[in-house]
């Protein structure tokens, strides 16, 4: 493999356009094998590579700073319907050519949008890498938004919103407990926007959201897996050097949340055959230093068999189907997420109390040490499970790219954690685990 | 010794997997879910180590086990940090030779077990799943739900799950795989250690009757309270493993329902925008198993959504596909295919079912080559051979009352019948 600068050198010779010449940034090494580097373009578009032929395959992902907190009230879940809206029809190719000339190249796309980003993917055989390119850079520049697309998009974008949320309980109750644990913040509102809304948008809204935030400078792509950086470096620029860095992107803003003092409690009644309590606590952001404590934490109340919480309500009390947690991994403070599934008959009270009790006594006497040991060894696998394929390399590294603003960083993500002690577990529970600074949802058992 | 290795030394991981050839296809009638319970409760550990004490170990090893049940296999899969293989591969031989199988965690498991089948009937697509298996095959085996039924497992009995665990798993009929940072005679040695009497053995191939398809369309709505949109499937018997049709057949449905661009989805979303996903599915084992088509239309128009989908389906079955859909299905497939095997674990998943469910070896060895020799008229009389258009199950998740009469008035439905959502 040449060095970066030799690379960079050969890419940019006889490049005259500003936009279309190559920096590098970084290059870091992930093990003995792998590294990876981080070069930008003139027009501001990042890409980061990591070259791995363990496999014939590349993935190749297009990340946006974008999601729903951009959106502002009646127009909720714009980002989310202009993803459906990124397959359709642009200046060089017809409604259809996008999905066909990538199944047809054995390539699998698709998508994601949360609250501060929406990505864009393909897990493809190495040799469609040139057409992914191609394709890609196409529909950041050249996407037609006609009513026609947008109202079959819209239809489908309901139905989803009944299938993930209307008629799924789990669904219903995060939306209320988002709604409800924010006051200010973007992140009360759906990703997938209100029925509503989705059914309100106008072509005029999609042309201007895709104006305001698809260009080069809001958009990191990273290219994972068997590949020729030279070769896949020099068609980036082919097909993106000539697009303009010059869209205006929005400055983030900055959204301050009232501190919450008191717990919030709601009722969902549902046709559900056993009854769920769902509790969100305001949690911070994932950049912040107490987040690694904080994910800790949660391996030892609720990671696998041997946690806590799943010991205590699923197998010696069985008071549960199962219990689950989770820090939402975003750029502004968030929510630490649990659930607790019930048993039939099984008192909310009781459940309840006991994981306030759990909860009091991690925060006052902190993990064992044989518990810190099993939760690292747990988040040393998953964290190993998730680089398994190209395509999971490539969305690590996207997803720290975009929100940590280092995709190298998940390298690191590791280490912060070994870098935990029970002291900081202790302390972060104490501080953010306490019920006044939670919702909770109480899903009711509604007969049929 | 049956030890399969697929070696890869990118991560330091390494998967295990120990595979038994005995599966919900041995569960006597009236007590399915028996081999689910027996493979769960070997997953609470070995003798001598309380349940406690065995996740603690896992979980400091840096490993996950797990325990799938299908109609012919059971596995138990592991995962762990490449450091700590050989006490894993301790572990499960403990595990598998000398299970605790403990009444007080088995009274335990069976309540789980019992609690998760309730807990089941909050997902609609899974409900619509279950019930459309259940209406195509009827009394045959392949209609049993691998987990069982709430009074299917309350009969149940310890003895049962020892005499299942002693006549398919105690004398050794079962291979180990591994696969991951572990090169091939290392991986060999220390599971012929810990393994020492595993023997190549075939498992009992039980002996299953010849499914048989019901005349006629029949309906089955599933009758759950407030559903705005509803679970839609339609489907027949599809094909035999041993099929001669069988990859003509799967060209023919990647062609129809099984990719984006095909006509079901184009149709289904891409025009009408009806239900976020729309695909065709076709399902192969030893008796013939479904083919189906699945989507998720709003009820208001789930019995128009149905109504298409039969034209579409009788569009395929008297026309066929086109050459350039052919094709582009042949490429979808062959291209495609690198991602069955882009990892040791799926190298290996594909090897243990040769073995273990009677794939033959050319299925997965010459695949790209049985793709590309299907010709437009093998792919096309398959096709009209094997899906009928006459006998069809319908089962869709809805709220009867909104859906009942318009999906009556489809063409050729001879019955409907509405059942309760949380009927056990």
């Amino acid at each position: 493999m040449a060095t970066p600068q030799v690379l960079i050198e050969r890419l940019n010779r006889g490049v005259q356009k500003r936009n279309a010449r190559w920096a590098l940034l970084r290059d870091v090494a992930f093990g003995d094998a792998l590294r990876l580097r981080r070069f930008r373009l003139g027009n501001g578009l990042t890409v980061l590579t990591l070259v791995d032929r363990s496999a014939p395959t590349v993935s190749y992902h297009s990340w946006f700073r974008v999601g729903s907190r951009h959106e502002r009230p009646g127009k909720t879940g714009l980002a989310h319907l202009f993803e459906h809206l990124m397959f359709n029809a642009t200046r060089n190719h017809p409604t259809g050519d996008f999905d066909r000339l990538m199944e047809g190249a054995g390539a699998e796309a698709n998508a994601a949008t949360w609250t501060d980003w929406t990505y864009y993917y393909e897990n493809a055989p190495r040799d469609a890498l040139p057409l992914l390119i191609e394709l890609e850079a196409d529909r950041m520049a050249n996407l037609v938004l006609r009513v026609p697309q947008v109202s079959s998009e819209k239809e489908v974008v309901a139905n989803e919103r009944k299938q993930r949320v209307d008629d799924d309980v789990e669904g219903k109750a995060l939306e209320l407990l988002y709604e409800n644990a924010f006051v200010r913040h973007p992140y009360r509102w759906p990703t997938i926007g209100s029925m509503d809304d989705i059914r309100g948008f106008t072509v005029k809204d999609c042309r201007e959201f895709y104006r305001t935030h698809y260009a080069p400078s809001n958009a990191t792509i990273i290219i994972a897996g068997d590949f020729s950086e030279l070769k896949a470096l020099s068609l980036v620029q082919k097909h993106y050097g000539g697009l303009s860095g010059a869209r205006r992107i929005e400055e983030r803003r900055v959204f301050k949340e009232p501190p919450q003092r008191a717990e919030r409690v709601f009722q969902l009644p549902a046709p559900t055959p056993t009854e769920k309590i769902l509790l969100g606590y305001r949690a911070p952001s994932f950049l912040d230093r107490d987040t690694p404590a904080l994910v800790l934490a949660n391996e030892v109340l609720f990671g696998g068999q041997s946690s806590r919480l799943h010991r205590l309500f699923c197998l010696d009390e069985e008071l549960a189907l199962s219990v689950r947690g989770s820090i939402s991994p975003f750029v502004d403070p968030g929510l630490f997420e649990m659930w607790i599934l019930l048993r039939e008959g099984k008192k909310k009270a009781v459940a309840l109390a006991l994981l306030d009790r759990e909860l009091a006594r991690l925060g006052s006497e902190g993990p064992t040490p044989i518990e810190l040991e099993k939760a690292m060894s747990q988040l040393e696998l998953s964290f190993l499970h998730s680089m398994e394929t190209a395509g999971g390399k490539a969305e690590q590294i996207g997803f720290y790219e975009t929100v940590v603003n280092d995709g190298a960083a998940v390298f690191e993500r590791l280490e912060a954690y070994r870098d935990v002690s029970t002291r900081d577990v202790k302390r972060a529970v104490a501080k953010y685990l306490r019920p006044s600074r939670r919702t909770r949802i109480e899903i009711l058992r509604r007969a049929s | 010794m049956s030890v399969l290795v697929e070696s890869s030394g990118v991560l330091p991981l390494v998967d295990v997997e120990i595979a038994f050839a005995a599966g919900s296809l041995q569960d006597p009638a009236g007590r399915e879910g028996l081999a689910l319970l027996t493979g769960h409760l070997m997953r609470r550990g070995p003798a001598g180590l309380s349940q406690q004490r065995f996740e603690d170990r896992l979980a400091s090893l840096g490993a996950r086990v797990s325990v799938q049940v299908s109609m012919r296999s059971t596995r138990i899969r592991a995962t762990v940090l490449r450091r700590n293989f050989e006490p894993l591969l301790g572990l499960l031989s403990d595990l598998v030779w000398r299970p605790a199988l403990r009444a007080s965690d088995f009274a335990k498991l069976k309540r789980q077990a019992q609690a998760a089948l309730i807990s089941r009937l909050d997902d609609d697509q899974t409900l619509a799943a279950l019930c459309f298996r259940e209406a195509l095959f009827g009394e045959h085996p392949y209609a049993r739900a691998q987990g069982g039924t709430v009074n299917s497992l309350a009969r149940i009995s310890l003895q049962q799950v020892e005499s299942f665990y002693a006549r398919n798993i105690e004398k050794g009929a079962f291979l180990v795989g591994v696969a991951g940072d572990v090169i091939d005679s290392e991986a060999r040695a220390l599971v012929s250690s810990h393994f020492p009497s595993t023997k190549r053995q075939k498992g009992k191939d039980s002996a299953v009757p010849a499914t048989r398809t019901r005349p006629g369309r029949h309906v089955i709505i599933v009758d759950k309270p407030e559903r705005t949109q509803t679970q839609l499937y339609i489907g027949t018997l599809g094909a035999r493993t041993r099929d001669r049709k069988l990859f003509p057949l799967i060209v023919s449905n990647t062609a129809f329902g099984g990719t984006f661009s095909g006509p079901l989805m184009q149709e289904v979303r891409a025009v009408r925008g009806w239900s976020y996903s729309a695909y065709s599915r076709l399902l192969h084992a030893k008796q013939r198993e479904a083919w189906y088509m699945s989507t998720a239309p709003a009820a208001e128009y789930s019995a128009d959504c149905a109504a298409l989908q039969l034209d579409l389906l009788e569009h395929w079955i008297d026309r066929g596909i086109k050459k350039s859909q052919l094709s582009f299905a042949q490429r979808w497939l062959i291209n495609s295919h690198c991602f069955d095997r882009d990892t040791p674990s799926k190298r290996l998943e594909s090897r243990l079912d040769v073995e273990l469910l009677g794939i033959p070896r050319n299925y997965v060895e010459k695949h790209d080559e049985l793709v590309a020799g299907v010709s437009l008229q093998e792919a096309n009389e398959a096709t009209r051979a094997r899906i009928s258009t006459r006998d069809l199950t319908i089962v869709v998740v809805a709220t009867a009352n909104q859906v009942a009469s318009a999906f009556e008035q489809l063409p050729g439905v001879k019955s409907l019948e509405i059942v309760p959502f949380d009927r056990g």
